[in-house]
């Protein structure tokens, strides 16, 4: 998205809301297909008169053997009890069936949007009011009550509209309440406040946009709810006899003998209708809400197909736990170009060493993790590299065997991670439940023994151990989620940006903690941050990443203080340096571009200040300087002569 | 532009207690969360302080209540001599003119259904602002420049989630400057940004002051994002400022124990600068429970009997740092 803002070309220019709307229906099967369901319906009872050569309830002469008269050129559905033409009724039904539908879905709507909008917005009095009575109204059965009310009324098609309409808000009323209440609680609400944005401009311009996505879903539901109400009403009898609505056309035909007449027929095809309406009405509601309410399909973990490589095996490092070999990894997705997400990355990893894995967002620092275990979303695939754990390659591995290193030996600490607890199990509960999983057989006698020590190692003081993730504060939290990783005593821990959603002081916290756990088990860590002070505090190693590729790899030291890609000087130039306060920071300009759109040459060159000619032509290849530390930028090969 | 050399804010013993529930189901005692528990500040015209403190000492809660967005309990604010602790919805609005807030996180605080012309439009039809559309357009455009947005036209029509963070922060920034604000109070208003953009958002800010005088209230967790570019730091601790002095002061020669813990974590980008740190064990205590004495003594450090019973106030060590230690105080 970004980098269409730099070229600022015109034909980047963004789509309403509407057209992404109707880009991503017309993808969605079901609702296409309801849609076009209900639009036949529509069609069909419009033109009814053009359609059938009949006029509706023209019996003006029937004989005895006009009487359910079975299928026929002449009559397509047969006829009924009264000689009529079943199709003919059936379309003409349609329309009854669709106006008790619209009409008292649009009661039912607007009664209930308007209640869950004011006790969503409104909140106190207003909402205690409003939801006790949905409430009362919610338990109260609503058919018996239907068949109680029509019946006083008397039965005529607008009574049965209104009072399907009246009685079928409540559930409308509670979702648009709770959606109120959710976007009122966002942090737009609260800044069109602080503009000094009255309450009707904030509930017309921010909340009802919101609001009414999933109302119209509702209206869609209501709809089909409201058909089947009126065909119930009047199957029983308490339909309007002048409307001949599918209910009705049922009411007739059971009350007087299609079944014992063997005249199938005339059930079958309002039966049929009302099938067919709601079907459609269910299908485009279900469509209409997967494409109003997006969720991300990003996360589908999939296993990764192993890679076939013919290359001979490269050697191995001795004392490397992990080692990562020209690894590269790509989203494929049909009819695009491939992301290039991780690109011939190398690096080595050895028994209680930290590595600082750096980069900003986007930069493919999460795809290069998930990857070692083999959790890469479906799309993303490794199409070349290996990953040498002790000297098995990872990549080749099936699921089963995979299963046996992740989390045993292998394990990760997500961003965000202490989010992901169980609110209604205990923590102690969650830690035993992932020993468990990963080895079966066990103990159980010794298991909260080996929760309270792995709690311990963690600083949580073992009687903490019953108490609710809600009793934890975030640090608290994320200690947690950390004694979880270390469960199956794994020797390499994956931290994905551990730290990054925490206070300074909770920061340092976890920071000490994963550095005593280093030195007291001798675990490997990869540190995965895009904050350099954090990096620079505990790593020894330092990848530097760009758009998928290395930019700079080497010793802490040598890239804090002698750093040789221009991407890493400028990194360190946006950092504050509290010994330096009145130094001036400068921010890189731009930003990191689509891994699917990468710049030709170097992909750095777009916003280095040291790019020359060669660089947007050329991609540099990684050069070695010195031992252990490469970097790939045409600067460095220069320099090297 | 009165009133030009004086304090322009002025915060006098502020405080805002949210009822917490009873103390047990029988109990008629109320609970409270004493958020903001007496603070005393004053800002200069185009000054800048940064407001820093742990999660839960009541930073972001002090920037609400100087918003008028949160009632305040007890306590006096006055702006340009006119007091603005109470106000009603119609002085609130035109305070708002002069105030305006950046929020933490710029994905969360942009309608997804707005373009960034209509959402940077939108305080100036709220005010009613411009008597035509080219007008207020003249307006949208000019913020929009002044906040980074260059060219104008080429954001216009575009959706949040089209943007990157950093741009987002910019639209928020440039949605604030429209109204042309006197204060700007910025809460963590790029602790949601990689580090690699936040200076761009950092410089934006210094630079306001600069071109259009406006003062600016930093509310962070980080000293170390906002160290460069503040005039003065107020260190917040459980609803009060525990240390407050001019940036130098209160980098280079912190007095208060709590103060010092929090610069000695900040990360210093230089491996060969480790340093030790002082890491201050769990969190920022429940706001229900004060403790007795100085709040910070459960978790100090340097600690003595003394400070379980006294609660020490501000101490003047120069005429601009003032911190609230009984290591001081004795001193004195």
């Amino acid at each position: 998205m970004q980098t269409a803002l730099q070229k600022d070309a015109p034909e980047t220019q963004p789509l309403s809301w509407g057209a992404t709307f109707w880009i991503n229906f017309s993808k969605n099967v079901a609702g296409v297909i309801g849609f076009w369901m209900l639009v036949l319906v529509i069609v069909v009872s419009i033109f009814a008169p053009v359609l059938t050569p009949y006029e509706q309830s023209s019996s003006t002469s029937v004989g005895i053997e006009d009487i359910y008269q079975p299928p026929s050129a002449e009559h397509w559905f047969g006829t009924d009890d009264a000689g009529q033409d079943v199709f003919t009724n059936f379309i003409f039904g349609a329309r009854i069936s669709l106006l008790v539908g619209f009409f008292a879905a649009f009661i039912s709507i607007f009664i209930g949007g308007i209640f869950g909008l004011v006790a969503g917005f409104f909140g106190g009095r207003w909402e205690n009011f409003l939801m006790r009575f949905t409430d009362i109204m919610l338990v109260i059965p609503e058919l018996p009550l239907l068949v109680v009310i029509v019946a006083l009324t008397r039965p005529s098609l607008m009574n049965i509209i209104f009072v399907i309409g009246i009685l079928g808000w409540t559930t409308t009323a509670r979702v648009v309440r709770s959606q109120t209440l959710a976007v009122k609680s966002r942090k737009f609400v609260l800044r069109a406040r602080a503009i000094g944005a009255g309450r009707i401009h904030i509930l017309a311009r921010h909340i009802m946009p919101l609001v009414l996505p999933i109302l119209v879903v509702q209206a869609v539901l209501a709809i089909s709810l409201a058909i089947l109400n009126e065909s119930a009403l009047s199957f029983i009898g308490l339909g309007d006899p002048s409307a001949l609505s599918w209910g009705q056309m049922l009411n007739f035909a059971f009350g007087r003998g299609a079944m014992s007449a063997g005249a199938w027929w005339a059930l079958v095809v309002p039966g049929f209708g009302i099938v067919w309406v709601v079907l459609s009405l269910t299908l485009l509601g279900q469509g209409l809400e997967q494409v109003l309410n997006p969720r991300l399909d990003t996360h589908h973990l999939m296993p990764g197909r192993p890679v076939v490589q013919k290359e001979a095996g490269q050697v191995i490092q001795k004392d490397a736990l992990l080692e990562v070999q020209n690894l590269s990894i790509h989203y494929i997705k049909k009819g695009k170009a491939p992301a290039r997400a991780v690109e011939n990355i190398s690096f080595t990893l050895k028994q209680g060493e930290l590595i600082g894995l750096v980069g900003e967002s986007g930069c493919g620092k999460t795809t290069l993790m998930l990857s070692l275990l083999k959790l890469l979303p479906a799309a993303g695939q490794i199409v070349h590299g290996k990953v040498f754990y002790l000297g098995k390659d990872l990549t080749a591995m099936n699921e089963a065997e995979i299963n046996e290193v992740r989390w045993s030996r292998i394990s990760i600490v997500f961003q965000g991670a202490m989010n992901a607890l169980n609110p209604v199990r205990t923590v102690g509960d969650q830690i035993a439940e992932a020993i468990l999983k990963h080895d079966p057989g066990y103990p159980r006698e010794k298991l909260a023994a080996r929760v309270s020590e792995l709690l311990d190692l963690v600083g949580i003081s073992a009687g903490q151990k019953e108490n609710f993730p809600h009793q934890y504060s975030g640090g608290m939290r994320q200690r947690a989620m950390i004694a979880m990783a270390l469960a199956c005593n794994p020797q390499v821990v994956i931290a994905d940006e551990p730290t990054t959603a925490l206070d300074v002081m909770i920061q340092a916290q976890i920071l000490e903690l994963l550095d005593s756990l280093r030195k007291k088990l001798g675990l490997a860590v990869i540190f995965v941050t895009h904050d350099l002070g954090v990096v620079a505090e505990l790593c020894d190693r330092v990848l530097v990443m760009y758009g998928g590729v290395t930019a700079e790899y080497a010793d802490v030291d040598v890239i804090y203080n002698t750093p040789k890609h221009p991407y890493t000087q400028e990194l360190l130039k946006a950092f504050p340096d509290l010994t330096k306060p009145k130094k001036k920071l400068t921010s890189i300009p731009g930003y990191p571009p689509p891994l699917d759109n990468l710049p030709v040459g170097c992909r750095f060159s777009p916003r280095c200040p040291a790019a020359f000619d060669r660089c947007h032509t050329e991609e540099p290849a990684l050069h070695v300087l010195a031992d252990g530390h490469s970097a790939s930028c045409h600067l460095v090969e220069v320099a090297k002569g | 532009m009165k009133n030009q050399s004086g304090n322009f804010l002025e915060i006098r013993g502020l405080k805002k207690y949210f009822e917490a529930g009873r103390t047990s189901l029988f109990s008629r005692e109320q609970r409270h969360v004493h958020a903001v528990d007496g603070v005393n500040l004053s800002l200069r015209r185009s000054e800048v302080i940064a407001l820093v403190g742990e999660s839960g000492c009541g930073k972001s809660t002090l920037g609400l209540l100087l918003m008028g967005l949160e009632d305040p309990t007890d306590g006096k604010v006055t702006f340009e001599d006119k007091d603005i602790t109470h106000l009603n919805d119609g002085q609130r609005k035109d305070l708002r003119r002069k105030i305006q807030m950046v929020f933490q996180d710029p994905y969360e605080s942009l309608n997804p259904t707005q373009t960034i012309a209509e959402i940077i439009n939108e305080p100036l039809l709220v005010h009613g602002i411009g008597a035509t559309q080219s007008e207020r357009d003249e307006r949208v455009k000019k913020a929009m420049e002044d906040s980074g947005l260059k060219p104008a036209e080429v954001y216009l029509n575009r959706y949040p989630h089209e943007l990157s963070g950093g741009q987002r922060q910019r639209v928020v920034i440039a949605a604030a400057l429209v109204l042309e604000p006197e204060i700007i109070i910025a809460d963590e208003p790029v602790s949601m940004l990689d580090v690699s953009i936040r200076a761009e958002v950092i410089n934006l800010l210094a630079e306001l002051r600069i071109t259009r005088q406006i003062a600016v209230i930093f509310i962070t967790h980080d000293l170390g994002s906002v160290g460069f570019f503040a005039d003065r730091v107020a260190v917040m601790y459980l609803g009060r400022i525990v240390e407050i002095g001019t940036m130098l002061e209160v980098l280079e020669r912190p007095q208060h124990p709590y103060t010092k813990a929090l610069i000695s974590v900040i990360p210093v980008p230089n491996p060969r600068l480790r340093h030790e740190r002082i890491i201050l064990q769990g969190e920022t205590p429940n706001p229900i429970n004060i403790p007795s004495g100085c709040r910070f003594h459960p978790r100090c450090p340097v600690a003595f009997e003394a400070c379980k019973l006294s609660d020490p106030l501000m101490t003047s060590l120069s005429k601009t740092h003032q911190a609230a230690c009984l290591l001081i105080t004795g001193n004195k």
